[in-house]
């Protein structure tokens, strides 16, 4: 089988730094990383190549070219391919943009099924699974946290999906695009010594518009749909706080205000 | 006259009679109509709300096809050219709405928490990266104005007694998306801590002691909840996360135990009426939000607390 994973690489949410200044965020690329949804894609592909080692996988992402030596990272662990749809004139794409670049590159590609996460941990709108679909004809399902394998070729697929309240298991038709979550728990092999040195550069191969041929006003800022106009952190109300210990004091302050408010 | 068109879900139909409230903040004091369209059979709760409910009648549709719901929707807003389309961000809203954005080619904008108008100019606020930061964000084209809401955000709190009328609708074509629901096992429903009036919530201070939470939750006639740190160490699940990834809760007490209260989590909180922070760094963000800081170890405060009122006799509060 063919498969592609779409991928996303995203800041550390946990320790970026803030601009407050000019309210920009500060990306310090030595500190992306493969977004979680996303490493459960790659891993689960990974796992059905383990088992039938003729299938062919492929990983594809839209960035900056200075991602290229995480891509690597993933050719180093079996993935076949890895495409890089990389321009200066994608730059500020919202999401009707970035799916309608990727659906092109897509558009020429053969594959059984399509593989993504289902959120991205930076923008969290999980626009692009279900937008890259609808561009393709594909159907597309997020929240999987499982995928059969033993159910699992070329004619469909049956996976669970797991809501607040249930679990669903569904057959899905292929070609069509699944996205899992974290709590899939599919995870990454690590590369063994001998391939950490490996040179993987030949597989992996960068996409300008050159090849996809948008016309500039078509895509980046200037294509999108939607645009940021400012973004800052939250200011909040605040209150007239009373601050108290945790010693017996404080339990007996607190107590009372609970005792007040009826809360005991 | 402005048409608004909300998405009715099946699994939420409450909290999609609330996006009437975003519908207002929208399209303001001019005049709008505002339509739910519905594929599921139960609109009770949306006649009196709405000035029409469209109801869809194939009964063919699966419901959790996004390939055949999107269909309908588009032939539904081609038919219709309403001027805004809102859709809740559930599980099946969120893949529906991007869905529609690209069969209509139109912007969407993602989980809305708030929404500000001025004059004619519309700013759609939604958080980015995990919650940490907000973006304002414009919509660019001819619409129509479309985004998905975050549940619990808005609460409709206009006229339910209107008198709604009811089209029924036959799609002309339904998309099989070669979907097929296999089988369903509900989960076990621990609680759900959006209608819980305490909330006893702990974050990575007390990692080591969240069980405690517990025992001083039971004391007050309330739930534990959590902050994402707990849920992501899988101490806790992921049913009783409050904040940006987890839930909007809006309890009358929310007792925050070492959760630091960075704006992913401060999110999850709309409408609280008490707060008490306990922290042993004072001045981190959930203290300014506090009516009560209480400044120290937060496991060690629980325990006392909970003692107290066992102490007092403090009587246990139905649930």
């Amino acid at each position: 089988m063919n498969l592609i994973c779409l991928v996303k690489f995203v800041p550390d949410v946990d320790n970026f730094t803030y601009d407050y200044e000019n309210n920009v965020l500060i990306r310090d690329t030595s500190r992306l990383q493969l977004n979680p949804d996303d490493a459960c894609a790659v891993a689960f592909a990974l796992k059905i190549k383990a088992a039938e080692p003729d299938t062919f996988v492929e990983v594809v992402t839209m960035a900056p070219d200075k991602v290229a030596p995480h891509m690597e990272d993933l050719l180093r662990i079996g993935v076949d391919r890895g495409s890089l749809i990389s321009d200066t004139l994608f730059a500020g794409s919202d999401t009707w943009v970035t799916a309608s670049v990727l659906s092109r590159y897509l558009s020429d590609r053969d594959y059984d099924v399509i593989l993504t996460g289902t959120h991205a941990i930076d923008g969290d709108t999980s626009h692009i699974p279900a937008q890259v679909g609808a561009c393709l004809g594909l159907n597309q399902l997020s929240g999987i946290i499982s995928i059969d394998p033993e159910r699992f070729d070329e004619n469909a697929a049956v996976c669970d999906v797991e809501t607040e309240s249930e679990v669903s298991t569904y057959e899905m038709g292929l070609p069509a695009i699944l996205s899992v979550t974290r709590e899939s728990r599919y995870r990454l092999p690590y590369p063994s010594r001998k391939d950490l040195e490996r040179d993987v550069s030949e597989r992996l191969r960068v996409i300008s518009n050159r090849d996809l041929g948008f016309a500039p006003d078509q895509v980046g800022l200037a294509g999108s749909r939607t645009k940021v106009i400012k973004t800052y952190t939250k200011e909040f109300d605040t209150k007239d706080r009373i601050v108290v210990r945790a010693d017996d004091a404080g339990v007996d302050f607190v107590y009372d205000f609970l005792k007040q408010k009826g809360f005991v | 006259m402005k048409r608004c068109l909300v998405y009715l879900d099946a699994a939420e139909i409450r909290d999609s009679v609330d996006l009437l409230e975003a519908a207002r903040r929208i399209h303001g004091e001019e005049a709008y109509e505002t339509v739910g369209a519905a594929l599921h059979r139960d609109i009770d709760p949306a006649m009196g709300a709405f000035d029409r409910v469209i109801q869809v009648t194939r009964p063919d549709i699966k419901l959790y096809d996004p390939a055949a719901v999107t269909g309908v929707m588009l032939e539904l807003q081609q038919a219709n050219g309403f001027d805004s389309i809102l859709v809740p961000a559930t599980p099946f809203g969120r893949m529906l709405a991007p869905r529609l954005a690209m069969g209509l080619g139109t912007g969407l904008v993602a989980d809305v928490t708030a929404i500000r108008k001025e004059g004619d100019a519309l700013e759609i606020i939604r958080p980015a990266f995990s919650g940490r930061l907000l973006a304002g964000i414009r919509f660019i084209g001819d619409g129509p104005i479309m985004m998905s809401i975050r549940q619990g955000v808005f609460q409709y709190g206009g006229s339910r007694d209107k008198k709604t009328l009811l089209d029924r609708y036959v799609p002309a074509h339904v998309r099989d998306g070669k979907i097929r629901r296999l089988a369903v096992k509900e989960k076990e429903q621990i609680y759900d801590i959006r209608k819980s009036d305490v909330l006893v919530s702990g974050g990575g201070g007390v990692k080591k002691n969240f069980h405690q939470l517990e025992r001083l939750a039971e004391k007050l006639g309330g739930h534990v909840s959590a902050s994402r740190k707990i849920v992501d160490s899988g101490i806790a699940p992921r049913s009783i996360q409050v904040g940006q990834s987890g839930k909007t809760v809006s309890p009358r007490l929310y007792m925050a135990l070492g959760i630091y209260g960075a704006v992913q989590h401060v999110e999850g909180l709309k409408r609280v009426e008490h707060i008490i922070a306990v922290n042993v760094n004072k001045n981190a963000p959930i203290c300014s939000l506090a009516d009560i800081v209480v400044e120290g170890d937060a496991g060690t405060f629980v325990e006392k607390l909970a003692d107290k009122i066992e102490a007092q006799g403090g009587h246990q509060n139905e649930h």
